[in-house]
């Protein structure tokens, strides 16, 4: 198979978006309080949801934790489950 | 060796002998089902994130435990639950592998997101206050 199509297509716009980092990796988190009601605040959006990976940059272990301890946290009512 | 968090969310009517005594009654429980009390901690009358029980407030009170033998915890949840006083609690295992867990490092040194911070973006870590919301129709 040859590649032909190399020179013809047209340019694309180039998007250069900077890589999100897991912050929790950074620090080398290994637990997330769910007591640290500054930290979680953080990582909700104004609806009180929980804010997606996809825009945090965390990776799938640490948003396992965040996920974790903002549940724990909404039991005590330390931080709400709703805007209301 | 293992460890335990728990904490009582209690009614904030209670004055503060009462609550006293409350947390005494707790622990006497956890010590007399073999496990230690490391810390104690009253954090006082909270605002709660949202009403319970018709309340807007309560008291929080937070007890580290830890045991080699068996966990006296399933008595004490047994009888928070049975207490018109607490409003909640929460009991959290806090060691792994038999070691607890280090505590959280001081994200002060970083400060990636600090809240407003100017660099805060949604590049890293959260977005600050002002951004959240519409963050997710882009794309």
């Amino acid at each position: 198979m040859a590649r032909p199509k190399a020179p013809e297509r047209p340019k694309k716009k180039v998007f250069f978006r900077r890589r999100k980092v897991c912050k929790f990796c950074v620090d080398k988190t290994e637990w997330v309080d769910y007591k640290d009601t500054k930290l979680l605040q953080g990582f909700i959006l104004e609806r009180a949801k929980i804010l997606p990976r996809r825009i945090s940059g965390t990776c799938a272990r640490h948003q396992r934790m965040v996920q974790e301890a903002i549940k724990r946290s909404r039991h005590l009512a330390l931080i709400p489950f709703t805007a209301d | 060796m293992r460890t335990y968090e728990l904490v009582i969310v209690a009614d904030p009517r209670l004055t503060d002998d009462e609550m006293v005594t409350l947390t005494e009654d707790y622990k006497k429980m956890i010590t007399a089902g073999g496990a230690e009390v490391t810390k104690e901690e009253s954090w006082g009358r909270r605002k709660l994130a949202y009403p319970i029980a018709k309340l807007n407030e309560a008291r929080y009170v937070l007890i580290c435990v830890s045991t080699d033998g068996k966990s006296p915890l399933p008595e004490v949840e047994l009888r928070l639950r049975q207490n018109d006083k607490v409003l909640r609690y929460l009991t959290v295992r806090t060691d792994r592998n038999g070691k607890p867990i280090p505590p959280p490092q001081p994200r002060e040194e970083r400060g990636p997101q600090g809240p407003g911070g100017p660099g805060a973006g949604r590049d890293f870590g959260a977005p600050s206050r002002g951004e959240r919301g519409e963050s997710g129709e882009e794309n």
